[in-house]
């Protein structure tokens, strides 16, 4: 399909606050998105207008923020009142293979609702993995660099050279990426044998770096993993906070170039897979 | 009579009392306002009670509290007034496109600016996690009340000392690292949460804030022309429609507990008085107040500020002449039991009032209910200039307009005021023997006011909305420095740029209140023009102690004069503001704080310029006044512990001058980097432009005031001086740019390597890594706040 005809709905409720920039970067590159508040998929104080189904889009995006104030957990209630009523239809839709993308906020509720990391098709009840409290145990807003690590099976990052060492801010106060303790090792493993694991945090040398290149503490470094299809996609750094190269923090050192930021890739890349597969 | 029998249940359902001030005494008048916390005084009971007895009847609780509200300091300005009129109002008017909760400016030709400062200093020292928050959340009301997209913080900060012993707290007082840690953490929970980035601000510390610590907050939007709306009823039938978060006893009184000090009981009996935040019931108030407003559904829009329902309600009729008719029954409650005089002005947070003609309240309760914000149609707009307030059927306040909302003026409240002594630091200067400058400079690198930052600003989410294209840290990954303003770009089709700083020097100040103001806006140009912004308008927040003593009064109308002397001559308008008075417990008052907010235009931010060094072998020039030996107030005699010295005065044409050369090179694209010189002077300037980029620099003093001796070059802070990192092969074109410009120049040297040596008349200095600079400067603050 024309990417022109592919509709993205960009979720939110309350506290989602970086839907904006979110719909901008699909907008920009020539695709439909649409806001979209959870209410208009569950059906509640809806105008028959205003009714949507998941399946309207061909990818959703649940973007960063602090849904409900993430006062129990970042991301939980958000993924229990997707639960209450779309667990059917979602699963669904990630069974079709189409994309899910969450950043930030998003990677914590698509983490919370099982659908990551996804290592096999079953969606467990309850989350097998969390991102927990940062390290340094505050919020922390910082530019952080990625190192695409994925060999091919992210649907979202096929237009970034594996390697490629990528500036995607962070800013978050629970981004810390872990597994049940007794069973780290096993996750880690599995995942990098089904190339789930997408971005590394690193340092300006390109190596595997503490705090503060590392922001939370996360379990070998990771920033970024996709579910065993490649088509739900979380990472804790916002990508369309580097969209453009004049939202790099550093460019008025390194030039602004042909304006393209660092970020931009992510979204390229789904919305050309979309545009062949569908 | 004694004071209880003068007041009298009004009837048997309304929960309501009459009060009996006819047959009340002068004493017990104030007796009356003591006991109801009206903080109305005898004159102002007097004037109350002439009115009812024209009326023929007494006055409700709900009566008198109302006019609590509406009179008090906080909301009518009362001792301000005068010399705000005198010196702040009148300059470049025509630009203000409306001065409301919010200043109104235009942006292009289809877009206007708003901004708001003001502060929530007392709420803060008493409880500084919710003090703080809720001084956000009722900013960010101010600006989305004008109908804009909130798209910037700014938040300054004033402190006692961080390392201030513990035996010297006086009772009563919470430590400054205390308030400190609570305030951030409550700017941080509150801002980020909403989603709108915290760009810039200043953390200040110094002795006098130790009983009153300043919580200033500032918030700048954007909206279409189109979008903008009043805080006025358009026309009788308007439905008044409640939006937002419940009603509850939290906020009683906030109004006039910031008209008066501090004292070591404040704690017990004023934690009523501070609000609780709830961010997460404000961002949908947002969404859903801007949806209504973008589909045209508001006719009036208000937010709820000091004085809660009755400041609110009043003033939206008033000011389109009109009247309102109220019922408290519906109003959504925290608690059971709520008096309706609490209800009346309880300042609860997390609620906007919007007026919707009828055909449109249901269009506007739908998009509510759809982001679950409360809405409630509790009144309509009346032709009669009146307020009238029902409860259970019964009527419980009546009151004219004119007389309630419109406040007395106060034409005889000229407060009496002294002129304050600036002469006694100017006396003859001690003169005292030169110690090792690598030794000074390093010392203050590590002065709290001169280090880094960066504990706060990477707590506060900068970059939320994407659009901030110059972020407060900035250089080389990883070691970034401090900038001297924050760019946004605000509109996706355009590369129009906001630029924001905010600045005062309490040193200063206190020192001196005229040209301490006068440094404040000069400071304020400076870090405008530094990022490549040509200043467009000035906010300001007043924080003042007590007005009642004629020395405060002193400082507050030498400082107003200061900052229109200023404006004027810049023509440079002040579209908001705010006056905080009584900033004074037991001990002292706050140094005279009038903050400034500054906000630029950037023509092109792809042209913006941050502070840090960009390569090797660029020349490096010194720009600006000439440099002076004032060094009252300066770091360098604070960290050594001269209290005497001149402080840095200005002259406006040379800052214009100055101002119209370095904006044209950089237009020009001549200059590579820039930082504007202030605390700390050249030395900490330079520090500073090379901690973000790890390169060096070769500096020659002796060009520099010849004659002046070097610590004073190096550490002197004049105004209306900049350094600047040129293009390396474009210095002819452009000293000969400057010269055009009459703007004053010097080449000091070039950058280096990765060390800082400083020279003068062929002696060498300082010689520092900028590791070494790095981390002294970067330490302190984490240190003390883990």
């Amino acid at each position: 399909m024309k990417i022109k005809n592919i509709k993205v709905g960009v979720l939110r409720i309350e506290g989602t606050n970086c839907e904006q920039e979110s719909y901008d970067a699909f907008k920009r590159l020539g695709a439909n998105p649409e806001l979209l508040h959870l209410k208009q998929l569950l059906n509640i104080d809806c105008n028959k207008d205003e009714k949507r189904d998941v399946f309207d889009y061909q990818c959703l995006m649940i973007p960063g923020g602090f849904s409900v104030g993430d006062y129990i957990r970042a991301g939980a209630i958000f993924a229990a009142r997707i639960k209450s009523k779309l667990q059917k239809n979602l699963t669904e839709f990630v069974k079709k293979e189409y994309p899910i993308l969450g950043i930030c906020n998003g990677f914590q509720v698509l983490i919370e609702l099982g659908l990551l990391p996804g290592i096999d098709d079953a969606i467990p009840s309850s989350p097998e993995a969390c991102l927990y409290l940062n390290d340094s145990n505050r919020y922390e807003c910082r530019p952080t660099l990625l190192k695409h690590e994925n060999n091919g099976k992210c649907i979202f990052t096929s237009k970034i050279p594996k390697n490629d060492i990528r500036l995607i801010p962070s800013a978050h106060a629970e981004g810390k990426l872990l597994f049940p303790i007794d069973r780290q090792k096993e996750y880690l493993k599995k995942l990098e044998e089904n190339d789930q694991v997408v971005f590394r945090y690193v340092d300006p040398e390109g190596n595997y770096g503490g705090y503060p290149w590392n922001p939370n503490g996360s379990i070998s470094n990771i920033a970024g993993i996709c579910n065993n299809h490649g088509t739900v996609f979380g990472m804790m750094p916002h990508p369309e906070r580097t969209f453009y190269k004049h939202q790099h923090p550093d460019w008025t050192r390194a030039g602004l170039g042909d304006l393209i930021g660092d970020g931009q890739a992510i979204f390229e890349s789904v919305l050309d897979n979309i545009s062949k597969r569908f | 009579m004694d004071l209880d029998s003068l007041f009298k249940k009004k009837d048997a359902v309304s929960d309501c009392y009459i009060i009996d001030i006819f047959s009340a005494t002068d004493n017990q008048l104030q007796e009356i306002s003591n006991k109801m916390g009206l903080a109305l005084d005898k004159t102002e009971m007097k004037r109350i009670k002439d009115y009812f007895q024209n009326k023929h009847r007494n006055p409700t609780d709900i009566e008198l509290q109302a006019l609590g509200q509406a009179w008090s300091e906080h909301c009518c300005y009362k001792s301000s007034k005068v010399p705000l009129k005198k010196y702040i109002y009148g300059i470049e008017e025509k630009k203000i496109v409306a001065r409301e909760d919010a200043g109104v400016i235009e942006f292009d030709d289809d877009h206007y600016y708003c901004a708001a400062l003001e502060s929530h200093n007392h709420p803060s020292a008493i409880e500084p996690y919710g003090g703080a928050a809720t001084g956000i959340g009722g900013i960010v009301r101010d600006v989305v009340c004008m109908g804009a997209q909130p798209i910037a913080f700014i938040d300054p900060l004033f402190f006692g000392p961080l390392n201030l012993p513990f035996k010297q707290l006086s009772k009563g007082v919470k430590h400054p690292r205390y308030l400190f840690k609570g305030v951030v953490d409550g700017i941080r929970d509150y801002g980020n949460r909403i989603g709108i980035p915290t760009l810039s601000g200043q953390v200040y510390f110094h002795e006098g804030y130790t009983g009153n610590c300043l919580v200033n907050v500032g918030c700048v939007g954007i909206m279409r022309k189109d979008e903008f709306i009043h805080s006025r009823a358009k026309a009788p039938g308007n439905v008044y429609i409640y939006v937002g978060g419940k009603t509850g006893r939290d906020g009683i009184h906030g109004v006039t507990f910031a008209s008066a000090e501090l004292t070591d009981e404040s704690e017990e009996s004023s934690r009523s008085a501070v609000q609780v935040g709830d961010p997460i019931t404000k961002e949908p108030v947002i969404h859903a107040t801007l949806e209504c407003n973008k589909k045209g559904l508001l006719e009036g829009l208000k937010d709820f500020g000091g004085g809660g329902l009755s400041c609110v309600c009043g003033e939206l009729a008033y000011s389109a002449g009109l009247g309102a008719e109220i019922r408290l029954d519906n109003i959504p409650l925290k608690e059971e039991g709520l008096h309706p005089w609490e209800i009346w002005i309880s300042e609860s947070q997390e609620r906007m009032m919007f007026l919707v003609k009828p055909e449109n309240v249901e269009k506007v309760l739908h998009i509510c209910k759809q982001w679950d914000v409360t809405a409630i149609p509790i009144g309509i707009v009346i032709k009669e200039q009146i307020t009238r307030v029902f409860y259970k059927g019964e009527k419980i306040l009546e009151m004219d307009m004119n007389f309630l909302t419109g406040g007395p003026i106060y034409d005889s409240c000229t407060r009496p005021f002294v002129q304050p002594k600036t002469d006694e630091h100017e006396k003859k200067e001690k003169s005292f023997r030169m110690s090792d400058l690598n030794d000074v400079l390093k010392k203050l690198l590590s002065s709290p006011n001169v280090a880094s930052k960066e504990w706060v600003i990477r707590q506060y989410d900068h970059e939320v909305r994407g659009n901030t294209v110059i972020k407060p840290l900035q250089g080389k990954l990883g070691v970034e420095s401090h900038g001297d303003a924050s760019v946004l770009k605000p509109l996706e089709n355009s590369f129009r740029g906001i630029v924001i700083t905010a600045d005062v020097n309490p040193r200063f100040m206190e020192r001196n209140p005229y040209w301490g103001a006068c440094s404040a806006v000069d400071e304020v140009c400076r870090n405008l023009v530094a990022v490549g912004a040509k200043p467009d308008s000035l906010l300001d927040c007043l924080n003042f102690g007590n007005p009642e003593k004629p020395e405060r009064m002193g400082e507050f109308y030498e400082s107003c004069r200061g900052l229109g002397d200023m404006a004027r001559a810049l023509c440079l308008p002040f579209v908001s503001g705010n006056v905080s008075f009584y900033n004074e417990s037991i001990k002292t008052a706050v140094p005279p704080t009038p903050e400034v907010l500054g906000i630029g235009i950037a023509s092109d931010i792809r042209k913006c310029l941050t502070t840090d060094f960009k390569s090797e072998g660029n020349p490096i020039y010194l720009v600006g006044k000439q440099t002076e030996k004032e060094m009252g107030g300066s770091e360098y005699y604070k960290t050594y512990g001269i209290d005497s010295g001149i402080v840095p005065k200005t002259d406006t044409t040379v800052l214009k001058n100055c101002m119209n050369g370095i904006l044209a090179s950089i237009d020009k694209n001549y200059i590579v980097s820039c930082h504007d010189i202030s605390e700390g002077g050249i030395g900490i300037c330079l520090s500073e432009m090379a901690i973000g980029s790890d390169i060096g620099a070769v500096i020659d003093l002796s060009q520099i005031s010849p004659g002046l001796r070097t610590d004073f070059k190096l550490f002197s802070e004049s105004n209306t001086r900049w350094i600047l990192e040129v293009k390396h092969g474009k210095h002819r074109e452009f000293e000969s740019l400057l010269k055009k410009h009459h703007t004053l120049f010097k080449k000091i040297g070039s950058t280096k390597s990765n060390t800082v040596i400083i020279h003068d008349n062929n002696v060498r200095f300082v010689s520092l890594s900028v590791d070494d600079i790095r981390n002294h400067w970067k330490q302190p603050i984490w240190s003390l706040m883990g």
